[in-house]
């Protein structure tokens, strides 16, 4: 056992962007663990708010949380569309190809590449997660270094896509060392290493 | 220790030494066994006994443990656990010695005998996903689920896998053939001895857990 | 309750799809079979055994080369979604029940296809003559989903800790033993035509598989989860 840290906390609103900072190992990724509700925290507690006013059950989190994380990957036997069908289907999503084909496409992947994810590039690889953590239109979105990797167009087009997103009256939060994305956030938590 | 505590450890030494001299010196070699095997009855019923009740207790701290997750209810998953292998062993040791002296082999795959070599090998396992596991949560966790599971199999072992070979085993506690039961001293030896053996595990078991509870306290205090 | 169906057999199709292009776990379960069968074969064949001793003998060979088989290729359900790092967002997408049914109905299609191809070839090869054939049939089906309901949640277990090989098997097998004896009872009854036997045996799989299944889906969501 180890303590990564011992007092976080604060609350995020819709349409908020929250970015996370610290120095490697200071603990950024476990938090975003914590919070998407993948690790137990031995300490505290996480709520999510409805609109109605009542905390969202642990059991329903999934549903209302997209996450891109560097731990966290896609099937890489199956094609970037088949894996979009996989989580739909399994969110119990009524999308049809026509949705799949064109989030690909907004993320700028071919959806009528047949080459499974294994040979993707790292940067297409990052590009598919990001479709995964929009498909099912999550209300709170994690992104733990998610413009690594991608090129400077993919990082002007996700920039453009927080933004969006945030205007949308999402919750963003950012988990991030990179000084482009530091800017995207209307509010800052830093910890120390 | 409180003196209650004392007093009843106190009772537990005097009367194991009562039971041990009523198995080897005031009983009767009981009718139909060979020789003094017959007295092993007040040892290999206990141990079994004891056995089968700390895996009990086992599957259900593990089930408390899943519920409440306090690490009291993994130490005593685990503690229980190590004492049902080490009761069932003995069980194992003093059946064989008795089937040697009944039949002339220590061991001869008899049904009984598959079955706790079975029970044996799964709360070994118990240990061996324990020591697989670093983190102590989820050691708690998987070990917790390991033992409910391994505690299903146990009426299928006791019951089922018997009934489906003939065994040589002898029926003297279960059965309803009154030319084939004890008599009544036999049968107060014999629960004279179930009664110290359950008190020797109760006293074993809050050692080994409150052992547990100071190494787990230090790991605190170390961090 | 369809829905959660459709989930479950989403998690399974994708399981078997990524199986087909990769096929690590089939080639280990078949070649392992086949090189046992291939062993026990040669060194057996079909005329060593005295006559009486056939039915149960051959039962025992029959279902330890399946037991064995499974417990080498199993595993990867579960260890592959940890070890690719996919299981996370699985977590995230998918209720813990439906990964639980999905993976099960994966297990079972591995263990079927296994004992389709194994179990023909072994009659043959042995000349395991079987008096009640449908029987066998079932016996062999619900021996099957009783080894992929253990196996299922074993193969939770051990995904979660840290040395995973020689751990499946050793959690797996011991839980295994009754049933693997139930089910040599059985194989032989219906080698035989022994319908008491057969029938007891049946019961009894049936029983041990429906507490199995009852028990490994209430704790699976608890395995899963942390």
């Amino acid at each position: 056992m180890r303590v990564v840290f011992r007092a976080v906390s604060g609350e995020a609103r819709p349409g908020e962007a929250l970015v996370i900072t610290g120095p490697n190992g200071s603990g950024k990724s476990t938090l975003l663990a914590i919070l998407c509700g993948l690790l137990r925290p031995t300490k505290g507690v996480v709520r999510y708010r409805r609109q109605d006013g009542d905390d969202l059950p642990r059991d329903e989190w999934g549903r209302h949380l997209g996450v891109v994380a560097p731990s966290m990957a896609v099937y890489e036997e199956l094609t970037a569309l088949e894996n979009l069908r996989f989580y739909a289907r399994v969110r119990g999503l009524a999308l049809e190809d026509a949705g799949h084909r064109a989030l690909l496409e907004r993320v700028g992947l071919d959806p009528d590449r047949s080459t499974p994810v294994r040979g993707y590039s790292t940067g297409m690889a990052q590009r598919l997660k990001i479709a995964q953590a929009l498909l099912h239109s999550p209300s709170v979105l994690f992104f733990d270094e998610a413009s690594s990797n991608l090129d400077p167009s993919g990082q002007d087009w996700l920039e453009g896509h927080v933004r969006l997103l945030i205007d949308e009256g999402r919750t963003v939060v950012l988990a991030t060392n990179d000084r482009r994305e530091m800017t995207w956030g209307s509010r800052n938590v830093s910890l120390v290493g | 220790m409180n003196r209650f505590g004392l007093a009843l450890k106190w009772l537990l030494f005097v009367w194991m030494i009562a039971v041990i001299w009523a198995a080897f010196m005031w009983i009767p070699s009981a009718q139909g066994f060979k020789g003094e095997s017959s007295r092993i009855v007040f040892f290999h019923v206990p141990t079994a006994w004891v056995a089968t009740l700390a895996f009990l207790v086992s599957c259900v701290a593990s089930a408390l443990y899943l519920w409440r997750r306090k690490p009291k209810y993994d130490f005593g998953a685990a503690v229980s656990n190590g004492l049902g292998l080490l009761f069932a062993v003995l069980a194992t040791v003093t059946g064989a010695i008795f089937a040697k002296i009944m039949w002339g082999a220590y061991w001869n795959w008899d049904p009984r005998q598959t079955s706790i070599t079975i029970l044996l090998l799964i709360y070994a396992a118990y240990f061996a996903l324990r020591s697989a596991v670093a983190d102590p949560e989820k050691r708690a966790t998987l070990s917790a689920v390991y033992s409910i599971l391994a505690f299903v199999t146990v009426p299928f072992l006791m019951f089922i896998v018997p009934r489906i070979y003939f065994s040589l085993h002898p029926d003297v506690i279960t059965n309803s053939d009154p030319n084939n039961s004890l008599d009544s001293a036999h049968l107060k030896v014999l629960l004279a001895s179930l009664a110290g053996f359950t008190g020797l595990s109760v006293w074993l078991y809050s050692v080994a857990t409150r052992i547990e509870e100071i190494r787990h306290r230090r790991r605190q205090e170390v961090l | 309750m369809s829905r959660w169906l459709a989930e479950a057999l989403a998690v399974a199709a994708k399981d078997l799809r990524a199986e087909f292009r990769t096929r690590v776990a089939l080639n280990s379960l078949a070649l392992f079979a086949l090189t046992t069968l291939a062993a026990v074969s040669y060194t057996i064949g079909p005329y060593r055994l005295a006559t009486e001793d056939r039915p149960f003998l051959l039962s025992v060979l029959l279902w330890i080369v399946i037991f064995f088989a499974a417990l080498a290729g199993l595993d990867r359900s579960f260890v592959k979604e940890e070890e690719s790092h996919t299981a996370p967002l699985l977590r995230l997408a998918a209720a813990p029940t439906v990964v639980w049914a999905g993976k099960l109905l994966y297990n079972l299609v591995l263990i079927f296809a296994l004992m389709a191809m194994l179990a023909p070839l072994f009659c043959v090869l042995m000349g395991f003559e079987i008096a009640m054939p449908w029987r066998f049939v079932l016996v062999l089906a619900a021996g099957g989903y009783g080894l992929a309901v253990i196996t299922t949640i074993v193969a939770a277990i051990i995904a979660q800790a840290l040395t995973r090989g020689a751990l499946f098997s050793v959690l797996s097998l011991p839980l295994l033993l009754p049933l693997l004896i139930i089910v040599i009872e059985g194989t032989t009854a219906v080698a035989t035509g022994d319908l008491a036997s057969y029938s007891e045996s049946l019961r009894a799989i049936v029983t041990m598989a429906g507490a199995m299944t009852i028990v490994s889906a209430f704790l699976f969501p608890v395995v899963w989860r942390d």
